[in-house]
């Protein structure tokens, strides 16, 4: 399905175009930027950013089929930094990124690529959650847990997963790198 | 389907899980905010785009403004960025200077704020709230400037 119609329409000033564009991604975009441990109203702010950037550069964006990874990178990137100034960075504003605008989010991943856009199909939302059913504990209910309370610190989840909160992250990482592997076998197989 | 799976990062496998488990739903006003934005078009005008200063883009010593510069074909937008109470206040240079009668609007998401430019090509507003802001430049005689938008936080 391309979107040429939908950014064309946008265009031409077509309100109720940009409320379906909103309506198919926020849920998406508000996952994205959650993921860098933002609270709500950092995520908010992300999120606000991310659909000012597209009203801005939507004229520039060659191929219509790459709305999404654009709105997805562009999301990532305002997360980040935010992210960024909570660890002690002092921004009066965000760095200047030139080259961003015109070229990252069309050049990053590949449609479908990522994760966050294929779950917003049922199907692949399942299949993720199958996997996540195959591993090992302590990945299992780290998963669970760390889907289900997105607001939860490091001491809270360790605690309840029974583990030193120092080990939490380090066996977060293990347990994605991890998943990571098995979805990309999955692909791998025809 | 050629899938590219080296391109997931930690935050994009734990935003699917969230996504997929559907335990933190996008609250109901980030998506009214997201539809609000629309109301922010500027379908004629020319966007001035963010340019490196000599002061390190960015970063803010305690003593010294935050200076930024965005270019359009023709101007330059410059802003000094202060925030002495926890809200923003903005003073502004366009260069060269269009002629009289142009106008400066001073947009957040959620305000605008309108300056005539003096003769000498300067504007100021404070006492903005952090977040969004975009400086709109209307000339009399061509189309509207308006600089990309950028976050300010103090």
């Amino acid at each position: 399905m391309s979107d040429q119609p939908v950014i064309e329409a946008i265009l031409a000033g077509d309100q109720a175009a940009w409320d379906a564009l909103v309506t198919r991604f926020a849920g998406a975009l508000w996952s994205a930027v959650r993921a860098y441990d933002l609270n709500p109203a950092d995520a908010a702010d992300a999120v606000q950013g991310t659909w000012l950037r597209l009203l801005e550069n939507l004229h520039t964006i060659r191929d219509p089929d790459r709305i999404g990874p654009w709105l997805f990178t562009t999301a990532k990137r305002e997360a980040s930094l935010l992210r960024r100034r909570h660890r002690g960075e002092r921004l009066v504003a965000d760095p200047v990124d030139t080259e961003h605008a015109r070229s990252a989010p069309a050049d990053a991943g590949h449609v479908h690529a990522d994760p966050v856009l294929a779950v917003l199909t049922a199907d692949e939302s399942r299949r993720l959650w199958q996997a996540v059913d195959r591993m090992p504990e302590p990945c299992r209910s780290l998963f669970r847990l760390m889907a289900t309370a997105p607001d939860a610190g490091v001491r809270q989840l360790a605690g309840r997963l029974g583990m030193p909160s120092g080990s939490y992250g380090p066996t977060r990482g293990r347990c994605l790198n991890r998943l990571r592997t098995m979805l990309t076998t999955r692909e791998a197989t025809p | 389907m050629t899938r590219h799976p080296t391109t997931i990062d930690d935050e994009s496998l734990i935003a699917a899980l969230r996504l997929a488990s559907g335990s933190d739903p996008v609250p109901a006003q980030v998506t009214a905010a997201a539809r609000a934005v629309f109301g922010l078009r500027l379908p004629d005008a020319d966007t001035a785009r963010p340019v490196v200063t000599s002061v390190p883009q960015g970063v803010r010593s305690a003593e010294e403004p935050g200076l930024l510069r965005f270019v359009a074909a023709g101007l330059t937008v410059e802003l000094e960025v202060t925030s002495p109470d926890g809200l923003v206040d903005l003073a502004g240079q366009i260069s060269p200077c269009p002629g009289a009668g142009t106008l400066v609007e001073i947009r957040t998401p959620h305000l605008t704020e309108s300056r005539p430019l003096s003769p000498t090509g300067q504007f100021a507003v404070t006492g903005l709230p952090p977040g969004w802001f975009s400086v709109v430049c209307h000339r009399p005689d061509s189309f509207p400037v308006v600089t990309s938008w950028t976050r300010i936080r103090p």
